[in-house]
């Protein structure tokens, strides 16, 4: 009996340790550069469900995590439409994801309007799909290729301000795969909001 | 039976609390090295008088390692933030609890540079902040960002407690918990001892 309890409370304690690890280390789950992004299915602003295998263009997809409230993606509102436009007509698409637990449907709606997105802006409610990247703040992209493998995660460009911008960083990731070429660089930081999680 | 149970739940305890730690420090590998003098003028801002940083300013603010080195706690945030502003009551109280016991502490904004004459010193003469204040201003925010740390993407608020000799012990992105940054000011602080 002492020992059966013993054994309970080991396993109990890798179980806790376990997760002290992946809170720790500030990420639930993350997919690397090179990795393939698993479908998934959330539901947009109307309740309407959507897979990524729905939404994905012919020649790749650009997720990006939205906040209706962050001062930082209101400041990247007309570059995101931007790009959305530029590259569709070049077969990739953008796929707007908002993962905030503090955002209604209803501050989405109006984020969608004010802006004019023309792409699809899905809602994360439980964080399902931001733990599976690894997303932590907005805006936060994830450039697929055709074949759904990463390879470009982090921010649009180096600066909020539209005339402080030397680093088209996203814009580089994309031309550089349309074109065949290998992205330079895979990964860049930037400042945002931290997502909301429940 | 109450006797067995509690000293295992210790136990249990102990080890969540000790990986947690271990992770946090793991990640960082790179600090250890950074061993330069610390400059006075970093440490000398006064609360509502924000200085302007460039990302070479923050390198220096963030050396530790001589042996003045104290433990560094610096907390990227901005005025626009809402979990930001949440927690900065939190921030101001553990500044005045830990001063005194060696803790050096600082906060950088991440707000325009044209607000560091007027929305940032408002807002901490507001909040009554004591701690030495500063607004990154860089076109490329990037270096920065992974001087600090190379597993940060950027999100604020972002919370960094650095031991006197430049290691990262604890770090916390999003609004504080409060009992949790104690735990770890208090363990850093008493091992400095």
């Amino acid at each position: 009996m002492k020992n059966y309890r013993f054994a309970l409370l080991l396993a109990l304690s890798f179980v806790l340790a376990a997760a002290a690890f992946a809170f720790g280390s500030g990420k639930a789950n993350s997919v690397s550069i090179g990795q393939p992004v698993a479908d998934f299915k959330l539901p947009d602003v109307d309740g309407h469900e959507h897979s990524l295998a729905s939404l994905k263009g012919k020649n790749g997809t650009v997720i990006i995590f939205l906040s209706a409230q962050c001062p930082v993606v209101r400041a990247y509102g007309e570059r995101i439409e931007k790009l959305a436009e530029d590259y569709s007509a070049r077969g990739v698409n953008v796929v707007g994801i908002n993962s905030n637990v503090t955002e209604s449907t209803d501050d989405i709606k109006r984020h969608i309007s004010d802006n004019k997105f023309s792409f699809v802006v899905l809602r994360d409610k439980g964080n399902k799909v931001a733990d599976m990247l690894g997303a932590e703040h907005t805006p936060e992209t994830f450039f697929l290729d055709a074949s759904n493998k990463l390879v470009y995660h982090g921010r649009i460009d180096n600066n909020r301000d539209a005339t402080r911008v030397q680093s088209n960083d996203l814009r580089d990731a994309i031309d550089a795969t349309l074109a065949g070429k290998p992205v330079v660089k895979t990964e860049a930081a930037a400042i945002g909001c931290s997502i909301k999680r429940g | 039976m109450r006797s067995k149970v509690f000293p295992a739940l210790g136990f249990v305890v102990i080890i969540s609390l000790s990986l947690s730690a271990t992770t946090a420090r793991r990640v960082h590998p790179a600090r250890a090295a950074i061993v330069l003098p610390q400059t006075r003028k970093a440490s000398s801002a006064r609360a509502s008088a924000v200085r302007e940083i460039d990302a070479e300013g923050l390198k220096k603010l963030l050396q530790r390692g001589s042996k003045q080195s104290r433990p560094l706690l610096i907390t990227f945030w901005a005025t626009w933030c809402d979990p930001c502003r949440e927690e900065f009551p939190d921030l101001v109280q553990i500044d005045k609890d830990y001063k005194a016991r060696g803790l050096e502490f600082v906060i950088v904004s991440l707000d325009d540079p044209g607000d560091i004459k007027t929305g940032v010193p408002q807002y901490l003469q507001k909040m009554h902040a004591a701690m030495p204040a500063y607004l990154l201003n860089v076109a490329d925010p990037e270096p920065a960002i992974k001087e600090v740390d190379a597993a940060w993407t950027g999100g604020l608020p972002a919370t960094f407690l650095f031991d006197a000799q430049g290691q990262i012990v604890f770090k916390h992105l999003g609004r504080i918990l409060p009992g949790e940054l104690r735990a770890a000011l208090d363990k850093t602080l008493n091992v400095g001892r």
